[in-house]
Parts: C-alpha cells; sequence; structure tokens
C-alpha cells in the first residue's frame, strides 16, 4: 500500500511569496487500485505525484510505501511522463530495457523481459525503430513498458496521454486498462479530463486549487466492467456514467470558476 | 430517372465494356508551400557561380595589369608556385612538414581542450562549485584574442613547440567547456528523473543521460573549436617556428612573395574545411537524432 500522510508541501514564489501547493492531503492507494486525481492545473495534483516519486520533498508530512518511508525516487515506483522522456540515442528497445541495464541485468535476460513487454503494448515490430520516428501515442506505450520493466509497485502516470489526439487517447486508455488489469498493479494516474477519471479509476479523488487539497472522493466500478469486457462505449452511455459526468463536472467548475455559478 | 435532376440517374450507368476515353492528361504543375528565407531551397549553383565569377574577375585584374604583381599575382602564377611548393618545398621545408607540423600543433591543442573542456564543462553545468570557480576565469580570457596573450605563454613557457600547443589549447578549450556546459543545462529534467526512477545512481546518469544529452552540443562546440584553432595557428606560429603552414605564410611576407602567401592561405583553407566536414560527418553518424526530440 502506498500511504500520503497529511503531506505538506510549501513553495517559496519569486516575489517572496509561500504558495501552499499540498495542504495536509492523505491518501491510501491499495493493491490493484487504480486512484485518478482530477482537478484543473495548479491543483497540487502534479505536486502530490512528484512528492510520491521522490522527485520533491514534503514540508511536513510522510508518504510511505509498503510502510517503508520514500525518501526519493527508486526503481519501486515506475514514472511514466506527459512530455516523452525517452532517449533519442536508444532504440525502442534499448529505451524499454533502460532499467534492467541500470539494475545490471545480463544482455538476454533484458532482451527476452523487453521483447515480452513490447508485446504486451502492441510495439513488438517497433523494438529497433528510434524513438522519434514514432508517433506520439507509441512513444507514451514505449513509456509505459519501460515503467513497467523494473516491475514497480506502482505506476505514476501524469497526465501521460494529455499530449494525445482523442482517437490515440482512448486506445490508450484501454490499453491501460488491459495492462493494469493484467498486471495488478497500483496506479496513480493524474488527469483533468473528467471522462477519462471516471473511465479509468477505481477511485477518483477531486483536487483544487490554493491551497492544493483534496476535496471529494468516489469510488467507480466502471473500469472493472471495461476490464472485464463490458463495450467502454455503452459503459460510456450509461445512466450512472452521466450522472456522475454531471456530478463531477459541476464539482470541478464550482472549485475553479466560482465567478461562473454568479452568472 | 429523377426528372428534377438528371444528373441523379445518370451516376447509376454501368457501361459493358467500360467506354474507354483516351482523353489527353492534361499538364498540371506541381506546387510547392511558400517558404520563408532560405528554406530548402539549394544554394548550390549560385554559389558555384559566385566562385566562378570571383577567379574570372581576378584572372581579368591580373591580365590587364591594373595593379601590380607584388599585390595581386595571377592565378597561373600561384597554380606553378603551388606545383613548386608541392614538389619542392618551401623555406627550408617540404609541404607535408610544414602541414604535418601545423596540423600536429592543431590536434595535440584539440586534444588537450577536449580532454580537460568535456568533463570541466559537464562537471560545470552539474555542480556549482566548479561553475563557479571556473566561470570567473573562462570568462575573463575567452574573448581575449589569443595574439593578446601570446607574449605570456612565451615569457612562461619559452619558444618551443609548449608555448604554441598551449596558445592553442586555451583558445580551443573555452568553446567545448561553455558547450558542455550549455548541453548540460539544456538536459530536459524528465530524462533525469526517468532515469533516477529506474534506479540510476549518479555515475549511470552521468554515463547513459547526461552526457549523450550534451553530445549534439559538445560536437557543436568542438567544431567551433577547430575553427578557433585554425585562425590561432598562424599567430602560434609567429612564435620562432621553422616549421608549420602559418610560418610558410610569415616567411613569404617577408619577401613580399604574395603568391606563396596565397598558396598557404589556400591550405589553410583546404584543411579547415576538411576538419570542418570531418565533424558534421562525426555528428551524422553519433548524433543522428539531433534537432528531432
Amino acid at each position: 500500500m502506498l500511504r500520503v500522510d497529511q503531506a505538506t508541501v510549501h513553495f517559496k514564489a519569486r516575489d517572496g511569496s509561500t504558495v501552499h501547493a499540498l495542504d495536509s492531503v492523505s491518501l491510501d492507494i491499495g493493491d490493484g487500485e487504480l486512484t485518478v486525481a482530477l482537478g484543473a492545473s495548479g491543483c497540487g495534483k502534479s505536486t502530490l505525484l512528484s512528492a510520491m516519486a521522490g522527485f520533491l520533498p514534503l514540508s511536513s508530512g510522510a508518504i510511505t510505501l509498503n510502510g517503508r518511508p520514500v525518501t526519493g525516487p527508486g526503481r519501486d515506483r515506475g514514472v511514466v511522463f506527459q512530455k516523452d522522456s525517452l532517449l533519442p540515442w536508444k532504440s525502442v528497445e534499448q529505451n524499454v530495457a533502460l532499467g534492467l541495464k541500470l539494475a545490471g541485468l545480463g544482455w538476454r535476460e533484458q532482451k527476452e523481459k523487453t521483447s515480452q513487454l513490447l508485446g504486451s503494448v502492441g510495439l513488438q515490430d517497433f523494438a529497433q525503430s528510434p524513438p522519434y520516428e514514432l508517433s506520439g501515442g507509441m512513444r507514451q506505450r514505449v513509456g509505459l513498458a519501460r515503467a513497467l520493466a523494473t516491475d514497480p509497485e506502482i505506476l505514476l502516470m501524469d497526465e501521460p496521454f494529455g499530449a494525445l489526439d482523442s482517437l490515440t487517447r482512448e486506445h490508450m486508455q484501454l490499453l491501460l486498462i488491459d495492462v493494469w488489469h493484467k498486471t495488478g498493479k497500483k496506479v496513480f494516474f493524474i488527469t483533468h479530463s473528467i471522462d477519462e477519471a471516471l473511465l479509468l479509476a477505481t477511485r477518483v479523488i477531486v483536487m483544487s486549487p490554493r491551497p492544493g487539497r483534496i476535496t471529494h472522493q468516489f469510488d467507480l466500478n466502471f473500469v472493472r466492467a471495461v476490464a472485464h469486457g463490458a463495450n467502454p462505449r455503452s459503459v460510456k452511455t450509461s445512466s450512472q456514467y452521466l450522472h456522475m459526468r454531471e456530478l463531477l463536472r459541476d464539482l470541478i467548475h464550482s472549485t475553479e470558476h466560482p465567478l461562473e455559478r454568479l452568472a | 430517372m429523377n426528372p428534377a435532376n438528371p444528373l441523379v440517374g445518370a451516376a447509376l450507368v454501368h457501361l459493358d465494356p467500360p467506354l474507354d476515353l483516351k482523353l489527353e492528361q492534361p499538364q498540371i504543375k506541381t506546387v510547392k508551400p511558400r517558404e520563408f528565407g532560405v528554406g530548402e531551397r539549394s544554394t548550390l549553383t549560385i554559389s558555384l557561380l559566385t566562385v566562378l565569377l570571383l577567379g574570372l574577375l581576378w584572372w581579368t585584374v591580373t591580365e590587364r595589369q591594373w595593379v601590380g604583381r607584388v599585390f595581386l599575382p595571377s592565378p597561373a602564377e600561384v597554380l606553378r608556385l603551388a606545383i613548386d611548393i608541392f614538389s619542392e618545398g618551401y623555406a627550408n621545408a617540404t609541404l607535408l612538414e610544414h602541414l604535418l607540423a601545423s596540423l600536429s600543433r592543431i590536434l595535440s591543442g584539440a586534444l588537450i581542450a577536449v580532454a580537460l573542456g568535456i568533463p570541466l564543462g559537464l562537471l560545470a553545468g552539474l555542480s556549482p562549485w566548479v561553475k563557479g570557480v571556473l566561470d570567473a576565469p573562462v570568462e575573463f580570457y575567452w574573448p581575449l584574442p589569443p595574439l593578446a596573450y601570446l607574449p605570456l605563454m612565451i615569457i612562461w613557457l619559452g619558444i618551443g613547440e609548449m608555448s604554441k600547443i598551449t596558445l592553442l589549447a586555451l583558445a580551443m578549450f573555452a568553446p567545448v567547456f561553455l558547450s558542455a556546459q550549455a548541453g548540460v543545462r539544456s538536459l530536459p529534467v524528465e530524462r533525469v528523473q526517468a532515469a533516477l526512477s529506474l534506479g540510476a545512481t549518479r555515475w549511470q546518469l552521468l554515463r547513459e543521460v547526461v552526457f549523450p544529452s550534451a553530445l549534439p552540443e559538445i560536437l557543436t562546440g568542438i567544431r567551433i573549436a577547430v575553427g578557433v584553432g585554425w585562425s590561432t595557428l598562424v599567430a602560434a606560429e609567429l612564435i620562432a617556428s621553422t616549421k608549420g603552414i602559418g610560418y610558410m605564410i610569415m616567411s613569404a611576407s617577408h619577401f613580399l612573395a604574395t603568391d606563396a602567401v596565397f598558396v598557404g592561405i589556400a591550405w589553410i583553407a583546404i584543411c579547415a574545411f576538411g576538419f570542418s566536414w570531418g565533424i558534421r560527418s562525426l555528428e551524422r553518424l553519433l548524433v543522428p537524432w539531433k534537432g528531432k526530440s
């Protein structure tokens, strides 16, 4: 279990004032849970992910993974970035194998594990391509495979599909559901798309800015239905889904644009 | 057939066999999007024409004897002397000896500059201490023309090879150092974070991510450094040399042998062009991803 306990992050802004990026946020992500953080930019969701990944120290509070405190980045937490962070001088295969190489695994083991991972994200035919010859969606699949290679406890995904066109995005969402269902990994996923949150989450947390905090949490089941073979389109047109969607929309707009409510 | 619109029905008519209409294909010209600036258009023809025109101008000026031979020898004279120098040497050394002397100085200087510039530049990009210590001296001497501190080199290191190679190494160090530092600065933070969360140690991070990321900028720095090296070479070879292309030009100038000066300049141009081409090939080979990510 990944436990976030009263995590608070204060930045010093350039003008000397203090920015309360994260204010006493508590959150548990259990095994097999896909937790999605939903909110506008500036609500602290990326800050929360950075702290979980160990890129950012906390001002106060604690983050633990299976009881061990998170003190820095480590291979027990795989990160998938929004901007592709692939290394352009390495082939797709070498990029996916990076974590295994850094861990000192032999060439044969790297090859074996890598080809299996590339198969699971549908990129077996592109193993030798350089990343810059791939489309945006394919690059994100490489990023996902790379993060999975070290068999992390949890996947931390920072708006991984945010820069993709909507068709590719839907494909990627289904791919993620498939990977999540097959591996049973914990996932923490950031988005500002309500539909993405509804489709992917077993739990959605709604965050609001200034100070960044969790305002609402909902447990959802749409992702389990899709994972067990339900048609995503009929899920998305079901009355529960549409109801939740209106609810989340209201919540987000009430926290983000207080003026809009007056109109 | 739809009486209101006869064309609706017309589309349904099938001819068997189909009518073979041998219509003349109209000539359609291909188009390109308008470009701004030079874009991708090749300027090779224009450049070649310019060279040809300049050569013609040179030939005309000397043929009509508009200026004296001492100021501008004719193309034929220069070519004849070039062949002479090639077969018999110039100023007590063969052409090959002059070339090797210059090339070995440039290469030694470049080797020292690269061997020091890359690691120190990378460190300066990573550590505030190294940057703090090295920034001031490099920023101070880098804009100076090497001729200005040449006398210091002679006083400190004598008139042998040592002072020449040191001068060249100093002149070439700064571009390599600064480009390696810039290469680290332009490194996307996501690449570092990705490697760290995959379990990279500091050394692995340097080898697997930082150095390759900085390589395109480093190679650009080396190309600039070699250019600086050639322009410093003539200055370095002023110091009591007995061999070298720079020395050849200097000694020719003492005898107002303008044609020999031309030959020396041509050789420097050939060498510099060769180096530049070599480094560009190296870039294509080592950093094919440059500008694509």
